[in-house]
């Protein structure tokens, strides 16, 4: 699926998960805990949608995994950013910019 | 893509890794609460719950993953085909069905193909064409035959075209080629005709137009098949010399094997056009190539304004306010006459399928409501809307692809069969074949059959109300019904198109077969022979053949009398003009059917003679010119006073009317209304023709019938009197034998075969009609065997069980009939050119018809409650 089609809330989460793997690879947990600390609990990312929207994302090659053991000794599947996900979260970061700007713009002009 | 095999192929390992994520997925979120303080039970419920279950979260991944889709329908599809295995009666009915009426439309829409749709296999086919006629008040709007004067106006004043003639139908010639003589098909062509075709002999050349003039050099092209078996693809036979029609021709060319129509002689000789004789009247056939940079508007005003003078002629001989002509695609004027009826058939074969599609619309329903327990179960478990639909229909395209193979394989067998009904040469095609576009067809109708038929059922699951299906385990059965008795009346109304179309066919057969004969056929054996050769051109050496060669037929044992005509009854007859010679009908001018006939003609066929006498052998060449006219022609000439004494003028010859005799039906020629009617007939002496010329000619047409009366048995027969003609002359060949009955089969065989064919699918219809009765009524006994056990428990009979459970079945095809009889009301009008001796709207055959459907329909009621009559209630109670 290229960029330009993803829709306004599933780019919100491939960006939101882009960015939370942006410090370092983290489990699925991880990444949702990032989630709502970055967003200061705003949104809180299901499994639901989590799960698939990861697989998802690694099958467009922009997510690598690999099993590791987590702080507390439990097995645990650690996703990173890969080169092309390193550019996808800029061209995301830079498109949601615009988009953003553009909707304060909207919303205070009206 | 490379997920995607992965997704596949290494699909256990991915479902585990998935688990194994999702699992510890749980576990960490669960250590969370525990480090946070909360109970370690509670927490990994607490967790559970967060996460909303397991198995969703699998299946949103599962649906995210590339190749989902395909794996899911290949899931279905071997869903599907063990759903249909599973059911070999439930299967068995659907694919029978199909089979029947996807075969029936496929061997149709062969012929329609092969017919209408394919072109011509001539180069540049749509710029071939004939020129019909249009008359002003008759409304006739059809072939047209030319005259000589006609060809000069349109091969010199008609720059658009290009044209050439030929002789309309073919002559049967003798032929000598290699030693022995040979009965051929003679086609005669003008000299640029196979250039309009755009057709090249496939060895040696075409006719000049030297040759095409009369007295031309004599040259023959021969038909590959000819040259096969008469000749054995001999290439040296070019230049050499056989014998046609008595005379020495020389061989001139071969035509490729794969020549279809107008080209389907099996040899060809120059026509050599003229305004006389054969060109004095309209005779040849035509046929037109546009020229480079003309239009066919173009050409219609250039053919209109050079016949102008000739059309103004015609309408007042016919009595026509005005006469126009125009031009047609080749095609379109091959199949002016098949045309239509092959296209009524197709629409035919097209309500087969709809009622087809109501049949299986029904099975379908109640396949669904029987599987309500498992479908439910399904969506119960969290499967979709979509995912249950998808799964019925993909069932239902197994079905219909299963159904649409058996069917192009019932086809076949169909169109073999049909096509070995039809005459020789019946179909002006070169061959009839399930090329690509029959097989695209019949895919395309057994597709739209199970849209169709599919629609009903899928409708019916979307108004699908979980709850109340899980407790009483059928999805909407009973309401539904009153669908299925729509369906069912609509498809008994079809039905009683079908049958009252093919029941006013075959009255308008048994008429044609069962007109008075106005003669004996009983022990009358027939041959043919051409005539149309140089040795009998001469009158006095056509005489002395008929006298020797009947005397030595009436020499075979048990043979009464033998006689030779220029026609029998049954069949075409020249069509000739006479004047009225005296009376008060003095000088009128009459078209008239003519035959020549010798004497013992009438006695040999037992014509009943009604006035006078008939011929002797004292009516010879030297003698008073007689004639014997039929009882038409004395009553539409002389108002039905005594013909006998009257005189009438042929040319320059003045002929006494000696007798006349009864009308013999005729195939129609001068008035076509019916394909076999009496017309007005004049016979005159074989013996009196002298003119060399005219007996030439009616030889090019006519093959004139030995005809032999028996007291003996016809078997043997045939041989004793091809040994009697060759005692007279050796080198003419019979043509062909045949009883009088033959005759009458060959002149009614379109009417044959329309009553075979439409008769065929009537049937087909009706035995639907009777499975879609049939099903309905033992759904609604196996719906109610409950109910049914509780009345027969609280007292009611068993008859009266069956009764109620019979009648919705004969209450809708009662409906069914009742609006057949509303649709026939409008439909069979359209039939009011195919009949004859029968109204549209035929009482005895509609009544007919209703006691067929209503025999039928009870019938189709009756077996499936008569397991009513074996219900023990006790049973059926104690099931539930």
């Amino acid at each position: 699926m290229s960029p330009k089609q993803t829709n306004l809330l599933q780019g919100t989460l491939d960006l939101l998960i882009l960015r939370a793997l942006g410090a370092g690879e983290l489990h699925g947990l991880g990444i949702s805990r990032r989630i709502d600390q970055m967003t200061k609990g705003t949104f809180q990312v299901k499994p639901g949608s989590l799960f698939p929207a990861l697989h998802r994302m690694e099958e467009a090659g922009w997510l690598s995994s690999l099993w590791g053991d987590s702080e507390n000794n439990r097995r645990a599947k650690y996703y990173r950013l890969t080169k092309t996900g390193r550019a996808q979260l800029e061209v995301e970061t830079e498109q949601w910019q615009t988009i953003a700007l553009a909707m304060a713009n909207a919303i205070r002009t009206s | 893509m490379r997920s995607l095999f992965r997704n596949l192929i290494g699909k256990k390992r991915v479902e585990r890794q998935l688990d194994d994520e999702l699992q510890s997925y749980v576990e960490l979120a669960a250590d969370e609460k525990i480090a946070a303080g909360v109970p370690p039970e509670e927490a990994r419920r607490r967790a559970l719950a967060e996460m909303g279950g397991v198995e969703p979260v699998r299946q949103a991944v599962r649906d995210r993953r590339a190749g989902t889709r395909l794996e899911t329908l290949g899931q279905d599809v071997r869903y599907g085909w063990r759903q249909i295995t599973r059911n070999p009666g439930f299967t068995a009915a659907v694919v029978v069905t199909l089979a029947l009426s996807i075969g029936a439309n496929t061997a149709i829409f062969s012929i329609v193909n092969a017919l209408l749709l394919k072109g011509l296999p001539f180069p540049q086919p749509d710029r071939l064409g004939t020129i019909v006629r249009q008359d002003g008040d008759s409304g006739y709007d059809g072939p047209h035959g030319i005259s000589g004067e006609q060809w000069d106006l349109l091969r010199d004043d008609v720059p658009a075209l290009y044209a050439a003639l030929s002789s309309r139908g073919s002559n049967g010639v003798n032929m000598e080629g290699r030693g022995h003589a040979q009965f051929v098909t003679d086609d005669r062509i003008s000299a640029h005709f196979l250039d309009v075709l755009g057709v090249h002999p496939m060895i040696g050349r075409n006719f000049t137009e030297a040759e095409d003039q009369p007295n031309g050099a004599r040259s023959v092209i021969l038909s590959f098949r000819i040259w096969q078996e008469t000749f054995g693809m001999d290439r040296a036979i070019l230049g050499q010399t056989i014998h046609l029609k008595g005379e020495p021709y020389t061989v001139i060319g071969v035509l490729p094997r794969e020549s279809t129509a107008p080209l389907t002689g099996d040899v060809y000789t120059p026509l050599r056009p003229s305004r006389s004789g054969e060109g004095g009247g309209t005779n040849y056939g035509v046929i037109v190539r546009l020229r480079d940079g003309a239009t066919w508007q173009q050409a219609d005003a250039q053919i209109n304004r050079a016949w102008a003078d000739w059309a103004k002629w015609l309408a007042g001989q016919i009595h026509a306010s005005r006469i126009t002509f125009y031009t047609v695609s080749l095609k379109k004027g091959q199949t002016a006459v098949l045309g239509p009826k092959v296209k009524a058939l197709m629409l035919a074969a097209g309500l087969i399928l709809l009622i087809a599609c109501a049949n299986l619309a029904g099975l379908t329903m109640v396949r669904v409501s029987r599987r309500a327990g498992e479908l439910t179960t399904r969506m119960a478990l969290g499967a979709s809307h979509w995912r249950v639909q998808r799964q019925l229909w993909i069932e239902n395209l197994l079905l219909a692809l299963l159904g649409g193979a058996a069917g192009i394989g019932a086809g076949y067998v169909a169109l073999r069969g049909l096509l070995s009904l039809l005459p020789v040469d019946f179909l002006p095609v070169s061959g009839v074949s399930l090329d690509g576009r029959v097989l695209g067809f019949s895919f395309a109708a057994s597709l739209l059959t199970s849209v169709l038929f599919g629609m009903l059922p899928a409708l019916t699951l979307k108004r699908l109300d979980l709850r109340s299906c899980m407790a009483s385990r059928t999805v909407a059965g009973v309401e539904r019904l009153g669908l299925r008795q729509a369906l069912i009346a609509g498809e008994v109304a079809l039905t009683m198109v079908l049958l009252a179309g093919s029941g006013l066919l075959i009255r308008t057969l048994i008429y044609l077969e069962t007109l008075p004969p106005g003669f004996n056929p009983q022990g009358v054996m027939t041959a043919k022979a051409s005539l149309d050769d140089a040795r009998y051109h001469d009158p006095s050496r056509f005489r002395q053949l008929l006298n020797e060669s009947t005397a030595a037929m009436e020499r075979i044992p048990g043979v009464k009398v033998a006689a030779v005509g220029l026609s029998l009854p049954y069949e075409l007859v020249l069509n000739d003009q006479v004047t009225l010679a005296d009376g008060k009908e003095a000088g009128q001018q009459v078209g008239t059917d003519a035959t020549y006939a010798t004497p013992g003609y009438f006695e040999a066929l037992q014509i009943p003679l009604l006035a006078g006498r008939t011929f002797t052998a004292d009516d010879g060449p030297n003698a008073q010119d007689v004639v014997v006219v039929n009882q038409t022609f004395a009553r539409k000439f002389y108002g039905g006073a005594n013909a006998v004494g009257r005189t009438i003028r042929s040319g320059s010859r003045t002929a006494v009317i000696v007798g006349e005799v009864g009308d013999t039906p005729i195939a129609s020629g001068l008035n076509p209304v019916a394909p076999l009617q009496t017309e007005e007939t004049m016979y005159f002496p074989a013996a009196q023709i002298r003119d060399a010329a005219m007996l030439a000619l009616v030889h090019t047409w006519f093959q004139p019938s030995w005809i032999v009366r028996t007291s003996g048995p016809l078997e043997g027969l045939t041989g004793q009197m091809q040994r009697a003609m060759a005692s007279v002359d050796p080198g003419l060949p019979f043509s062909g034998f045949y009883a009088m009955k033959d005759l009458l089969a060959e002149t009614l065989a379109t009417q044959r075969l329309e009553v075979a064919l439409l008769g065929a699918m009537a049937a087909l219809a009706l035995l639907l009609s009777a499975l879609g009765i049939f099903a309905l009524v033992a759904n609604i006994v196996s719906l109610r065997t409950r109910e049914i056990g509780i009345r027969i428990a609280l007292g009611s009979t068993v008859r009266r069980a069956m009764a109620t459970v019979a009648m919705p079945g004969i209450k809708w095809s009662a409906i069914g009939m009742a609006l057949g009889l509303v649709l026939c009301v409008g439909a069979l009008r359209a039939m009011r050119s195919v009949l004859y001796g029968v109204k549209v709207y035929d009482l005895p055959s509609l009544a007919a018809v209703v006691a067929v459907l209503a025999a039928v329909t009870l019938l189709a009621v009756t077996i499936p409650t008569l397991r009513i009559a074996y219900t023990d209630p006790s049973r059926t109670l104690r099931e539930d």
